[in-house]
């Protein structure tokens, strides 16, 4: 506990009473496991009867299957069968990546295998059943596919063209959805505006890079008609419905299981084709079946994201006050759009954050959304953030530097204000309880921006410019029915907890939130022993199996903390009502007389108590003891949702300084600061840990991360050697602070933290590198920010 | 991403290895495996055997003779870094194997596997060919050594016939007048760089008497500027004069982080680097 954060949530009751552990930053317990190599994968799981499966994926990024031929490979050691979409089509439903509560979406149905065609590089057409991975690869090699390989649609700029190469004929065209988001007068704000500024900013794809790829074993047992499916996925319960759903069997005889999850990052919240092919194996062939990607797979169907090429212009007055703001957004999706939470997701998030932190008159988003001969792209940490916000705060230094403004007094002057709270984004989502403000001015202060000339002392060195950036961003968290399940998604905006004291006075929780990694284990831990009264070491919890855990939506867009977490709470003191409740009968006394601290049931007045496994060995095995009508439950269970509003909105500003070496074009970040919002923090280390984990993905996305393909749509880059990932060597010291805005929306006040890091630090790495490149009049617009970008930008090539 | 299948041969001497390699044309010699392994499982690489040398003890020698330094091919990144004659002898080449990948590859990868893949984005092929280092491989017929700017012959292609296994490098001593200066150009610290150049200078009261330039990451092999070498040696550096002379004298070759106008402008400014170094 060498790190104590008082919590400021006087709801949660005074921090200096025992077991007070919400807001402490307590070590997580399932860490050691990791560090031991205790954990258990996906790919750790041996089964009886088990076999392995490898795809046949296409080597085109279009191309029609004109015949197969798998006779010799059918020869193999090992081989028990080969499948193409012919027999996996008898077993599972095709399904449609779209919502109803979007407009109109033109998505095809998707199978498991493709059927004729192939439309990306990677798209699987084949599963090879196998004694072993190896075996199967080997019969892969000997499969003969003659292809006929067709022109390709890669670039997502002209796949609206007349003379485009159609990728689904059925739908006439390759624009999958498009929405334009208007508030007031924007035509007439730039017709009267005093000072436009405009950009353009391109942002290549990239992809989550997971450390535990993904994996999943299928157990189908036919005598119970029962599956169970081990999935290292985010949201258990989605997957339960959908493969009930699509596999046709009883929804309640459908088991997912999914334990230790090495990372996911959004990236493991999708059904994928293969997944479902390995389903589909272990249902026709009555065994359980393994599919781990390897890296290479991972890399070319992993869903990818970004990809954009977005346009914006700003209007401010003589004062800086901001008129007008107009963005236009074009994105590539890939084939398909992924099921079941689409691929519009990403470009709405962006109609609806730009702009978001500061008032903005009139407001117009366009965004388009195409398909192209690529991965599917879709929902990546920080969906559409990085975009809305790097386009943002691009125009905003922009209008500064045209009228004379300093980089925060534009800010100032525009941020909502912290008390006019509720208020809108310019967009017109609702938000409440943000402090763009506060965050602001203790960014400024902890950056010391007034001295930071003294960080450009770089600017001396012959060949080095140096420079600043400044942002402040709204973070999408917590999300409401009003995300997936108004479109028609079964996806749960509800989560749930139970807790029970044991016989042995031990507790136990269980949770539909999940863990991949982030330590959402230990906040649960923290929550049910704080508000119960007990000792962290007395708490136990089963996360990530849908026969165990009660029904819920999982970890994914921040919900872990603010919505799981609130079920902990509300299960937590149920459970503390009814110990009290029984406690007060057997001590015959009334309930508001005692409480519970140090796994005892104790008198307020300091007279002896009763500790809770004596009353549990009381109400379980000595029940007569108890006085008749006593309520004689020790669990309890509790369901929480955010209503009213869409989101629970966090915020953040955010502080970068850089070099930039002028005959290398290299970027050094000599140092990263954030400030950030998130309400009550459970425990503030981990709240550290994603911003400074998110910071590091975001800087992936700005400067190393780039899925590199080559105009016939081939990825040039599938191998960790060659895809650039930042590295320990590439982590700038990141200072993180905060301001406290407790969310209104629960008890607990928590609201989420996951996406900042990654939202914000490409904005803000972009607006540094550009305020160094403006002193030799370069700029760079397109990211990631190569050194070779750079040095075209300043003509040095 | 699982390797085919392919039989294991342990090789207890190097004779029996020699013997086992020139009857199988199609066996690769396994060392480090830092290299190979990975090309194994992508299914880029389905050699027959792997003759398993890496058990040779005899081979991983570093030793001071009268007038070089002799690398066992088995001597690992690591080892060399921490050999007592290296630090003092070839303090460039611990600095120089600094910026080869990361620690855990530096444990198992060789100094001879390196030299022999012939990479030409990596760092010892160049450092090899700027010390005019002797490379020792043996076969049927006995040793043969070969001249390191001869070794290399495109791109990882190397001198050695299909009977013959590197078996160590001869450096030749550094003399008193002269220096080697190393500077790389990379996206993330331990990859491949962009550009790399090693410079083998003599120097006569502080001027520059002699210089020869080798650079990696640019072309199919270790490239040698002797041209631009005597330009900067006679006329000293102006970036237009010696770009265009990179320009003739390598033939870059563009990669996914640096186009060839990238790769050459950075060769250039690397010139400029060392001759920094040089000064202070």
């Amino acid at each position: 506990m060498d790190d104590i954060k008082v919590n400021q949530n006087p709801k949660l009751g005074s921090f200096d009473r025992p077991n007070s552990y919400i807001g402490r930053s307590l070590p997580r317990e399932n860490a050691k496991k990791h560090l031991e190599g205790g954990g258990q994968f996906v790919d750790d799981l041996v089964l009886p009867r088990m076999v392995n499966v490898a795809f046949l994926r296409s080597p085109f990024a279009h191309a029609q299957i004109v015949s197969i031929n798998f006779e010799e490979a059918k020869e193999c050691p090992g081989i028990i069968d080969i499948f193409t979409a012919n027999e996996i089509d008898e077993i599972c439903k095709p399904w449609v990546g779209t919502l109803g509560h979007l407009g109109e979406m033109k998505s095809p149905e998707q199978t498991p295998l493709a059927k004729s065609v192939a439309r990306w590089q990677g798209e699987a057409i084949a599963v090879v059943i196998a004694k072993t991975r190896e075996q199967a690869e080997d019969a892969l090699e000997l499969i003969e596919v003659e292809w006929l390989e067709k022109e390709a649609q890669v670039d997502m700029e002209t796949a609206l063209n007349d003379d485009a190469v159609i990728i689904h004929e059925e739908l006439g065209s390759n624009l999958f959805w498009t929405r334009t988001v208007e508030q007031g007068n924007v035509e007439n704000a730039f017709k009267e505006a005093e000072t436009v500024v405009e950009t353009t900013l391109d942002f290549a794809r990239h992809t989550g890079v997971t450390l535990e790829s993904r994996g999943i074993v299928a157990d189908w047992n036919k005598a119970e008609e029962k599956m169970t499916v081990y999935h290292n996925g985010q949201a258990p319960h989605m997957m339960q419905h959908i493969i009930a759903k699509h596999f046709n069997v009883n929804e309640g005889l459908v088991r997912i299981v999914s334990r230790d999850v090495g990372g996911s990052f959004g990236i493991k919240v999708h059904v994928y084709p293969d997944e479902m092919a390995a389903v589909a194996v272990s249902k026709k062939i009555g065994r359980p079946v393994k599919f781990i990607a390897d890296r290479l797979e991972s890399f070319t169907t992993d869903i990818h994201a970004r990809c954009h090429k977005i346009s914006g212009k700003l209007a401010v007055d003589k004062d800086g006050k901001i008129t007008a703001m107009e963005v236009n957004d074009l994105s590539g999706i890939g084939p398909f759009s992924m099921y079941p939470r689409t691929s519009a997701i990403e470009t709405n998030q962006v109609l609806n954050l730009s702009g978001a932190p500061y008032v903005i008159p009139n407001y117009k988003a366009i965004g388009t959304v195409v398909f192209q001969n690529k991965t599917p792209m879709c929902q990546y940490r920080a969906v559409g953030h990085p975009i809305a916000v790097a386009i943002t705060e691009a125009l905003i230094d922009k209008a500064a530097m045209k009228i004379g403004l300093s980089l925060a007094k534009i800010r100032k002057i525009n941020f909502i204000p912290d008390n006019s709270y509720p208020n809108k984004t310019p967009s017109g989502v609702p938000l409440e309880d943000l402090s763009h403000q506060a965050s602001m001015d203790k960014l400024l202060s902890i950056m010391d921006i007034d001295n930071i000339e003294n960080l450009n002392k770089d600017d001396l060195i012959p060949g080095t410019i140096s420079g600043i950036g400044v942002i402040s961003m709204s973070e999408v968290t917590n999300p409401s029915p009003l995300f997936y399940g108004v479109g028609g998604a079964h996806i749960s905006s509800q989560d749930g907890a139970s807790i029970r004291l044991e016989g042995s006075g031990a507790v136990h929780l269980s949770s539909s939130i999940t863990e991949q990694g982030q330590g959402t284990e230990a906040i649960m831990k923290q929550i049910a022993a704080d508000q119960l009264g007990v000792s962290m070491d007395t708490v136990r919890v089963t996360l990530g199996d849908t026969d165990a855990t009660p029904y819920g939506g999982g970890t994914w867009a921040s919900r872990g903390a603010g919505i799981g977490g609130e079920a902990v709470l509300k299960a937590a003191r149920t459970l503390k009502t009814n110990i009290l409740n029984i406690a007060a009968a057997i001590m015959q006394t009334d309930i508001d007389s005692l409480d519970i601290a140090n796994n005892n049931v104790i008198r307020k007045n300091g007279e002896e108590g009763i500790s809770l496994q004596k009353l549990a060995e009381i109400v379980y095995y000595r029940g007569h003891e108890i006085p008749k009508g006593t309520n004689p439950e020790l669990l309890a269970t509790a369901s929480f949702l955010i209503e009213g509003v869409p989101f629970v909105f966090t915020n953040s500003a955010m502080g970068c300084h850089v070099s930039i070496d002028q005959d290398t074009g290299i970027v050094k970040i000599n140092k990263f600061w954030v400030v950030e919002d998130c309400g009550t923090q459970i425990n503030p280390k981990l709240v550290e840990e994603q911003i400074r984990g998110g910071v590091i993905q975001g800087i992936g996305g700005a400067l190393f991360e780039e899925c590199v393909y080559d105009n016939q749509g081939n990825m040039q880059n599938a191998t960790m050697a060659d895809y650039l990932v930042p590295m320990a060597y590439e982590m700038p010291d990141i200072i993180v602070d905060h301001v406290t805005t407790n969310s209104g929306r629960s008890i607990i006040g928590a609201k989420g933290a996951g996406e900042a890091g990654t939202g914000g630090a490409p904005a803000v790495l972009m607006n540094a590198i550009n305020n160094a490149l403006a002193k030799v009049d370069a700029e760079v617009t397109s990211q990631p920010i190569t050194p070779e970008k750079i040095l075209r930008s300043m003509n040095k090539i | 991403m699982k390797a085919p299948d392919f039989s294991y041969y342990e090789a207890e001497t190097l004779s029996d290895a020699i013997k086992f390699k020139s009857q199988d044309d199609e066996a690769i010699i396994l060392a480090g495996g830092q290299s190979l392994l990975p090309a194994l499982n992508m299914r880029l690489s389905s050699p027959s055997c792997l003759i398993d040398i890496s058990k040779l003890k005899d081979l991983n020698d570093i030793r001071l003779e009268d007038n070089s330094i002799y690398i066992g091919a088995l001597a690992t990144h690591t080892q060399v870094m921490e050999s007592s004659i290296i630090i003092e002898k070839f303090p460039s080449l611990v600095s120089i194997l600094k910026m080869v990948a990361h620690a855990a590859i530096r444990n198992k990868g060789t100094h001879g596997g390196s030299i022999s893949y012939g990479d030409p984005a990596a760092e010892l092929p160049a450092f090899a060919v700027a010390m005019n280092a002797e490379i020792i491989v043996s076969g049927l017929n006995g040793n043969r050594s070969i001249a390191a700017e001869d070794f290399y012959l495109g791109l990882f292609e190397t001198d050695i016939k299909s009977d013959e296994i590197l078996i160590g490098i001869n450096y030749p001593l550094v003399k008193n007048n002269e220096k080697i200066v190393f500077e790389e150009i990379c996206r993330r610290h331990g990859d491949y760089a962009m550009a790399g150049l090693i410079a083998k200078v003599k120097t006569y009261q502080s001027t520059i008497e002699k210089l020869k330039l080798v650079f990696f990451a640019t072309g199919d092999r270790p490239n040698v500027t002797s041209k631009t070498s005597e330009i900067v040696v006679n006329n000293g550096y102006e970036y237009s004069v010696i770009k265009k002379s990179l320009s003739s004298e390598i033939d870059f070759a563009g990669d996914l982080n640096s186009s060839e106008e990238m790769k050459l402008h950075l060769a250039t400014i690397l010139i400029s680097k060392i001759l920094k170094k040089l000064e202070n």
